[in-house]
């Protein structure tokens, strides 16, 4: 009975849903990927130097945008974490989200860190130092790596989902705290480029251009690795289901030879 | 029907333990912002600051923030010797590293290091260079270049 409904569903799944799906998906790839290829472009080649910075402001391009990814993709998964917890709206799509965006966010937020430091030995003299910003990021990366970990504990999927769920809000709160770092605390860190308080953008005209096709790009770039990283999810899902059903049907096989 | 029951056992079985999980992660956070992030959350004094502290400061090392002044940098065999400033305050600075490659007058920085027993000497065994938010095109072409400064 399980083989029948489960054959029933298939040409259903892999017709209609995957096809307009897929087609979105690759064509937010492409546009993503060559969004970010034409910031390195603009970055490294078009583009000015700057006053203070001199050549060193061109990491300006990559560092930011890389950052807001990770605070989006964490904020995605805190809300999608939400969405799961409250009771109406509990559906195992959110808690694919909540994982798919989660990892994501860890990737963009070693990035963060890796591009930052580079950018800190350049500019600042120093890989890293401890201050609030630093400090605050760090905890952020480590707070969400615990996150992916907690996700693998094995457990039934409705305990796990719920768990990660509490834990991925629980962890988000470092993400206000580390925006805000640079307000509220003395830190080496600048304050904010772009998602200041002021609203105010100290970024002259082809390098705010070229700033502001870097957070698209690699905004891009994040809605498509989590695209993906949700139908890798959803797959892995469906094995799981059929190699139960599967195993259900052979035993019974065997049973009635038996 | 086999999720429904799947689900409705998860939330019998530990929503208890889930809380006090979830206290004990908060109350970590917490714990760590408030005393482990300490001396992040003071990351530096700036120079009036810090000659403001003096007598309780002692020979401690700390971070002071101030602006280089200018006409006061000059190589010594050990390093270089700058004088920072903040808010009128004045503090000579003798540094022993090498500064790194945007550090110039009129610049702020952060120095590590700790104030010479009896004299106003901040001793200095590291900088470093703070840059703001503000990206302003450079126009090498008008301009004669005065290495990547604003001077």
């Amino acid at each position: 009975m399980i083989i029948t409904r489960r054959q029933a569903r298939r040409p259903l799944t892999s017709s209609s849903s995957r096809r307009p799906g897929s087609l979105v998906r690759t064509a937010t790839g492409v546009v993503g990927l060559a969004s970010v290829a034409a910031t390195v472009w603009l970055g490294l080649w078009v583009t000015p130097p700057s006053t203070n910075l001199g050549q060193l402001v061109r990491l300006l391009y990559i560092h930011p945008p890389v950052a807001w990814v990770a605070y989006l993709a964490f904020g995605v998964t805190a809300a999608a974490s939400l969405l799961y917890l409250w009771r109406r709206t509990r559906s195992v799509v959110w808690d694919r989200l909540a994982a798919a965006s989660g990892e994501v966010g860890v990737l963009f937020c070693g990035l963060t860190l890796v591009s930052g430091s580079i950018w800190g030995k350049a500019t600042w003299g120093v890989w890293w130092t401890w201050d609030a910003r630093l400090t605050s990021t760090a905890l952020l990366f480590v707070l969400y790596l615990g996150y992916l970990a907690l996700r693998r504990v094995p457990s039934d999927p409705g305990t796990r989902a719920k768990r990660s769920a509490v834990a991925a809000i629980l962890a988000f709160a470092d993400v206000p705290i580390s925006y805000l770092s640079v307000y509220w605390w003395k830190t080496l860190h600048q304050t904010g480029t772009v998602l200041n308080p002021q609203r105010q953008v100290h970024v002259h005209g082809l390098m705010a251009w070229t700033l502001l096709l870097g957070f698209c790009a690699f905004t891009l770039v994040y809605a498509w690795l989590v695209a993906h990283r949700y139908a890798v999810e959803a797959l892995a899902e469906r094995q799981q289901g059929e190699g139960l059903a599967r195993a259900l049907a052979e035993r019974r096989a065997e049973g009635r030879a038996a | 029907m086999a999720v429904a029951s799947a689900r409705s056992r998860g939330r019998l079985e530990h929503p208890r333990r889930l809380w006090v999980v979830g206290v004990i992660i908060v109350a970590a956070i917490g714990f760590l912002l408030a005393k482990g992030l300490g001396s992040s959350i003071n990351y530096f004094e700036t120079v009036n600051q810090a000659v403001a502290l003096r007598s309780s400061l002692g020979t401690t090392t700390f971070r002071m923030e101030g602006v280089v002044v200018r006409g006061t940098v000059h190589q010594t065999s050990r390093g270089t010797d700058f004088s920072m400033r903040s808010h009128g305050v004045t503090v000579p600075v003798v540094n022993t590293s090498s500064p790194p490659q945007l550090f110039a007058p009129g610049r702020a920085v952060v120095v590590v290091g700790h104030f010479a027993r009896g004299t106003d000497k901040f001793l200095s065994n590291e900088i470093m260079v703070k840059h703001s938010a503000n990206y302003v095109a450079a126009h090498p072409n008008r301009v004669k270049p005065g290495a990547n400064g604003s001077s």
